[in-house]
């Protein structure tokens, strides 16, 4: 259709047909074409399997049978279950303790990289290699440390005529250690951002404090902070979303590889996402485990909503 | 001035020691690949094995399906990867110059799915791979990144954006269609972009846990990270050589990492920007 159209127009005109027109069709086709594969992504991969899973979060669904409507048996069966609640208040501690300990060491990092040293880029780069490590690699790494028979740390409490700790197996130290292994693994990430948030504090601001009197920490206080307060934003509202989903750290450091021993001991470190994962994965259950998940969102997106809230009171924008 | 040095050296002091705090469990570990489960199992622990075991190395090679865990690996991680480069720059490529219907809805959409936490999708996926009869094998793991992932699709929509709009101008003067136009004059002006998607995109499909953890069953289906988990069972008495399992499958990413570092760390610096 278009194209007589076109084919009219040139007749008549004697000329090339207006090319704006006949480019912004074929520009719409080609743009339409090329956007396809992420409609269907969002098709196929998001838009149905969302409407999915809130249908199931209120069914009771094992793969085998149809889903069952169930209205809100599952949310109820959730308030009821001991081990839910454990996971959620795990997960909570474990973000709590993580987020605000990562962000605060990351920038000290960062703060004391910045100031011109040399070898820079040595420092950076050892910092990132437990980034760019699989929580499989850590595990072996945390193991030559914390492993309760062999590991270094025992021994080295043994020598000091202290106690050896039974670690990531004692119910009490598990939750810390895991933080401690995971600001570990993470801090070198975060510095990183942070490292290209500061390089844009212009330095004329801090000459001008030195003019005045101020010392380093007054500096760091009252020019750092607040200037870099909105890469802090940031990496507190991505961390607390990814700490909130963790699960192949707890996955691989408590279990080992072994699903059902993972979250232990006791529990202890059991968080929603090694629940979700054994309900449906594990059991069948894709109803409840959908309903947690649903749950997961929920929390997440309140916090989130809770953090964009209180950011304007200290979040400085130019 | 002399208050400026005190602090540049406790700078230095601070950052040596979290970089030691970084770099010495690693060479722990490297001296425990190198034990025997004697020497590895010793109390108290020994730093320097007596005599470095290199073949422990060799038997990680020989034993089990380990060379199968590193040809999964690979072929989950080069798949993904190919699939990223070409589906996010076609879209973002969309995105950033083209004019056509719904434009703004779509691209709102896009960031919308990156707001989705994965954890709400992930049942649904895998009753969507269960009907498709691709349970248990690689297929799950790779072919989500051929459709274009909101991440890639944003970092090359970033890139296009910041070309000047004469060079497409010229193109189409000489009757490129707009796909000519990103694949010869666009795409090769964007390499860095590529660069860094790639590493992204190897990276996190290299290291990856839990999605293999959902879709695969069978033992020679594992990819690194977890088929060195399962060898805990058939090697028991032989961990020291799970130790070498793990630095192997580090090695990739290692040389990568020391190769093209800036990428890396652009990367993530670029998150932190936006």
């Amino acid at each position: 259709m278009e194209q007589t159209i076109e084919r009219t127009g040139r007749a008549e005109n004697g000329v090339r047909p207006v090319p704006k027109r006949r480019r912004d069709s074929s520009e719409s086709r080609w743009g339409l074409i090329m956007v396809s594969p992420y409609l269907i992504h969002f098709v196929v991969f998001v838009a149905g399997p969302l409407a999915a899973s809130l249908y199931f979060g209120f069914s009771d669904y094992d793969m085998l049978n149809p889903p069952k409507w169930t209205g809100l048996d599952n949310f109820a069966r959730m308030g009821s279950d001991p081990l839910f609640w454990k996971a959620l208040r795990n997960t909570l501690l474990f973000t709590v303790l993580f987020v605000p300990l990562q962000t605060l060491l990351a920038l000290l990092l960062a703060v004391a990289l910045n100031q011109k040293l040399r070898g820079l880029k040595w420092f950076r780069m050892a910092h990132f290699i437990p980034v760019i490590s699989s929580w499989t690699v850590i595990l072996y790494v945390a193991d030559a440390i914390f492993n309760p028979r062999f590991g270094a740390a025992n021994a080295l409490l043994t020598r000091l005529g202290l106690d050896a700790q039974r670690w990531l197996q004692d119910e009490k130290l598990a939750i810390p250690l895991l933080v401690v292994i995971a600001v570990w693994k993470g801090i070198g990430y975060i510095m990183v951002i942070y490292l290209a948030g500061l390089q844009s504090v212009p330095g004329d601001l801090y000459e001008a404090a030195e003019i005045d009197g101020a010392g380093a920490y007054r500096k760091f206080r009252s020019i750092t902070l607040p200037m870099i307060s909105p890469t802090t934003f940031l990496v507190v509202v991505m961390s607390t979303i990814t700490t909130f989903q963790a699960f192949e750290q707890i996955y691989v450091l408590t279990g080992r590889g072994d699903m059902s021993q993972a979250g232990g001991p006791n529990n202890s470190t059991m968080v929603l996402m090694l629940d979700l994962y054994r309900e449906g994965f594990t059991y069948l259950r894709m109803g409840y485990a959908s309903a947690i998940a649903w749950v997961l969102f929920m929390i997440l997106f309140a916090l989130t909503m809770l953090q964009l809230r209180v950011q304007k009171k200290w979040v400085h924008y130019e | 001035m002399k208050h400026k040095r005190w602090s540049r050296a406790i700078a230095y002091l601070a950052i040596t020691v979290s970089a030691l705090v970084m770099l010495v469990p690693f060479a722990a570990t490297l001296m425990n690949s190198l034990k025997t489960y004697k020497e590895y199992t010793a109390v108290p622990p020994k730093w320097i094995p007596a005599s470095l075991q290199w073949s422990n190395y060799a038997k990680v090679l020989e034993l089990g399906h380990f060379g199968q865990y590193t040809f999964n690996s690979f072929f989950v991680a080069l798949l993904s990867v190919a699939g990223a480069v070409i589906s996010c720059s076609m879209v973002g490529y969309a995105f950033a110059r083209l004019r056509f219907p719904f434009k703004n809805a779509l691209f709102v959409m896009v960031l919308g799915t990156m707001m989705i936490p994965p954890v709400v999708i992930i049942i649904p996926h895998f009753i969507i791979f269960n009907k498709l009869h691709l349970l248990d094998t690689l297929t799950p793991l790779w072919v989500i990144e051929w459709l274009a992932q909101p991440f890639g699709i944003f970092l090359m929509r970033q890139a296009f954006m910041n070309i000047p709009k004469e060079y497409e101008e010229s193109a189409k003067m000489e009757g490129c269609n707009p796909f000519q136009v990103y694949v010869r004059i666009f795409m090769p002006m964007v390499k860095p972009t590529v660069a860094t998607l790639v590493i992204f995109t190897f990276m996190g499909k290299w290291n990856e846990i839990l999605a293999p953890v959902i879709y695969l069953t069978s033992n020679e289906k594992f990819t690194l990270p977890i088929g060195i988990l399962s060898l805990g069972g058939q090697w028991v008495g032989n961990e020291q050589l799970m130790v070498a399992a793990a630095l192997i499958s580090l090695l990739p990413i290692l040389a990568l990492f020391l190769f093209a570092e800036k990428y890396f760390v652009q990367n993530h610096a670029n998150s932190g920007i936006k």
